[in-house]
């Protein structure tokens, strides 16, 4: 970026499925996706870890395929920054991401997410969004979803919103006699259920405190799966329940 | 037959890229200090002034060229400009107005003389190159106590409001063509509306730059005081020529409480021709401050010309409830490249502010939506909605879009929405067999996308806005 005119496409592809990590707390991935493939990318960021996801896509044959989830909870101090490249080298290909969560405490959240169309990727279609919930005065969450596209017949879109959560849904439930907590609980869970993991079981359960899960699809590779962290399972919804309960008492309904 | 008239617009030209052919006088080519006491020795200028202009020069000296935009900039010599240009004034007659240059802002379309014209009364303050020819109807404002006159005869007479509000909003290091701006302004509008007046006429500045190998650097300031409405228009236009010119402008707009202010932009600078020769590079630096609790500022655009555009109208809400919008619809066409958008900072309670913005890409121009929406701590319970759409027309352009949305405050709620696509095969057959030639089809979507933000501009504007579009994007459909 910087200087205006599209580069050439094919400078910059690095080694194919090179996956590198930095530190514990950081992952640099570079996929790269050929004809015919699917990659889903799955992230889940929990309360207590600060984390750099720095994420490149490059889709490089015709009807390649990509999709991205991501979810983060960050009740305390984090750092949780995404830096996500979805670029559409080829024609004929599709992508999604989705990038949900919520901030408390004094979290910082940052989100830079871009998808870039070469000139020749016709008939693509790419969409991108990300949803952030502030919770309190001290939290921070920055948005960055960026269009780059240098073709015509596409169909690529996003969105970004940052915001509370909604007073008439708590409303709505506490009328009906659920207790607050639980509401909140419920009014999270079904604002991240978008971006809920829908790996097998398995692989959850095998995953850390943090998760991330890679799956490759294609009728010439048999799927694969990795997890990068391992360690205790988790559960999210027990997790979502006590981080709704020490959040309560900052965001009372003004 | 029908060849014919494709051929015809296809070759659509730049109406207004003729030249005026006057006696000027110009100062010399270059910049440093001693040229910026000599333009300020020209406009007979205060010390304090002077003193503004050489500490902005100095600021300058020592920033860096930006290069965060999205545009392939050539590099400026600022050498190699002159940085004052007026037209003689005939020694004889010295209030009169040369009719060369009355003759050429009629050509404009832009009356001189104080006469009804078919949609209204508009005051018009009319600048060629560095100076301000004439302001229209300032008597008439100046009995509902309205100041609206060139920028150099505000500081003549009203030196106290002009030192007042000055630099407020956009300080002279705010930025580096801001800066430049801020040491070598020659002419632009001042307009002042007191407390709960509302202006009975809309009021205008036109910019014209003529004389060859000069740029044009305009500073306008407008100030309403509590209560009062303005509804404020600028136009602009630049002869063809083979070499680029630079047009580098400040604008600041002060909104006291519970003034309502509308300002209104057709930006139609030479845009270069076909193969990306010549052309203005517009490098403005547009802001304004809801300064009062419910203060309104509302910015609508409409950029078809210029062979780069560095635009990025704000609004700095600090007022409690006040409002802001901006609306754009940026058209680029053969090798012009736009990068432009707005800044929303919230930082009074309950504030709110909507964007809209229609990018249009044809040829093989880039396009680009640069946005921030700032939410601060004590913005409680603002709001922001934005939306940008781009439309491409042709394989070989590009459309972008760079929003940054940052919130500190958890009951503040922003929402960013954009879309990229281009006019459809399906809706140009549509169309086509209900008789509508592929021109005339283009036009009609693109003025149905930009139709929300046209809606907004003053009726006098609207109409040649339409029309503008038509003729940027002539020739760029296959």
């Amino acid at each position: 970026m910087g200087h205006g005119k599209y580069l050439d496409p094919f400078v910059a592809v690095a080694p194919q499925d090179d996956k590198r990590c930095h530190s514990e707390r950081s992952e640099e991935s570079l996929y790269r996706v050929r004809a015919g493939e699917t990659l889903e990318l799955e992230y889940v960021v929990l309360p207590g870890e600060s984390r750099d996801i720095d994420v490149n896509i490059d889709l490089v044959g015709p009807g390649a395929e990509a999709h991205v989830k991501a979810l983060y909870l960050s009740t305390g101090a984090e750092k949780v920054n995404f830096h996500i490249v979805m670029h559409h080298r080829a024609p004929g290909c599709r992508s999604t991401q989705k990038i949900n969560g919520i901030a408390g405490g004094r979290a910082q959240v940052h989100f830079d997410g871009t998808i870039v169309v070469a000139p020749d990727a016709q008939q693509t279609e790419a969409y991108q969004e990300n949803h952030n919930i502030v919770l309190t005065e001290d939290a921070r969450v920055e948005t960055r979803p960026q269009l780059e596209i240098y073709a015509d017949d596409v169909k690529c879109s996003h969105g970004a919103t940052v915001g509370q959560l909604n007073p008439d849904e708590l409303f709505y439930m506490r009328s009906r006699g659920i207790p607050e907590a639980e509401a909140r609980t419920l009014q999270m869970l079904s604002f991240l259920s978008p971006v809920i993991p829908q790996g097998r079981e398995q692989e959850v359960e095998t995953a850390g405190s943090s998760y991330c899960c890679c799956r490759r699809s294609s009728s010439a590779f048999s799927s694969r799966v990795s997890s990068s962290v391992p360690g205790a399972p988790y559960k999210l919804c027990s997790c979502i329940g006590s981080f709704s309960r020490s959040n309560s008492s900052h965001s009372s309904m003004s | 037959m029908a060849e014919d008239i494709i051929q015809q617009f296809t070759s659509g030209e730049y109406k207004e890229g003729f030249v005026t052919d006057v006696e000027q006088e110009f100062i010399p080519k270059g910049l440093n200090e001693d040229i910026v006491r000599l333009i300020s020795k020209r406009k007979e200028e205060p010390q304090w002034l002077l003193e503004f202009r050489l500490d902005a020069f100095r600021k300058w000296q020592a920033m860096p060229q930006p290069d965060w935009a999205h545009l392939d900039m050539p590099e400026i010599d600022f050498q190699d400009i002159i940085y004052y240009a007026a037209p003689k004034k005939d020694k004889d007659r010295p209030k009169e107005i040369d009719p060369k240059l009355a003759e050429t802002f009629d050509k404009l379309g832009i009356p001189l003389h104080e006469r009804e014209v078919l949609a209204g009364v508009v005051a018009v303050d009319a600048v060629f190159d560095s100076v301000s020819v004439t302001t229209t109807f300032r008597k008439t404002l100046a009995e509902k106590g309205i100041i609206f006159c060139s920028f150099s005869e505000a500081v003549k007479e009203h030196p106290e409001l002009v030192r007042k509000y000055l630099a407020t909003v956009v300080p002279s290091s705010d930025n580096f063509f801001a800066a430049l701006n801020s040491a070598v302004f020659s002419d632009g509008s001042f307009c002042y509306i007191p407390k709960g007046v509302r202006c009975p006429m809309e009021l205008s500045s036109y910019f014209r730059i003529n004389a060859r190998g000069t740029g044009q650097f305009e500073r306008t300031l407008i100030v309403a005081d509590e209560g009062s409405y303005v509804s404020y228009m600028e136009g602009c236009t630049a002869p063809m020529r083979d070499e680029q010119q630079l047009h580098a402008a400040v604008v600041e707009i002060i909104v006291e409480k519970d003034a309502d202010v509308k300002y209104s932009t057709v930006q139609n600078w030479y845009p270069g021709d076909a193969d990306g020769k010549g052309g203005i590079l517009n490098l403005v630096t547009k802001r304004g401050i809801c300064k009062g609790s419910g203060a309104h500022l509302s910015w609508t655009q409409v950029e078809t010309g210029s062979a780069i555009t560095w635009k990025y109208p704000s609004t700095i809400l600090k007022g409690d409830f006040s409002a802001s919008e901006f609306y754009s619809v940026a058209v680029t066409n053969n090798h012009q490249q736009a990068d432009t958008g707005t800044k929303m900072i919230h930082l009074g309670r309950g504030t709110r502010s909507r964007i809209v913005s229609k990018g249009i890409s044809a040829g093989v121009s880039q396009n680009s939506y640069r946005g921030l929406v700032q939410m601060g701590k004590s913005a409680a319970n603002a709001r922001n909605y934005s939306q940008c759409d781009s439309l491409l027309i042709g394989s070989r352009c590009g459309a972008h879009t760079f929003p940054v949305v940052r919130s500190q405050c958890p009951s503040a709620t922003v929402e960013h929405e954009a879309t990229t696509s281009k006019i459809s095969e399906d809706q140009l057959f549509y169309c086509n067999q209900r008789g509508i030639g592929p021109e005339e089809a283009v036009g009609l979507i693109v003025n149905g996308y930009a139709r929300e933000v046209l809606s907004r501009l003053p009726m006098e504007f609207a109409v040649e806005a339409q029309k503008l579009l038509q003729v940027s994007l002539e020739g760029s459909v296959g």
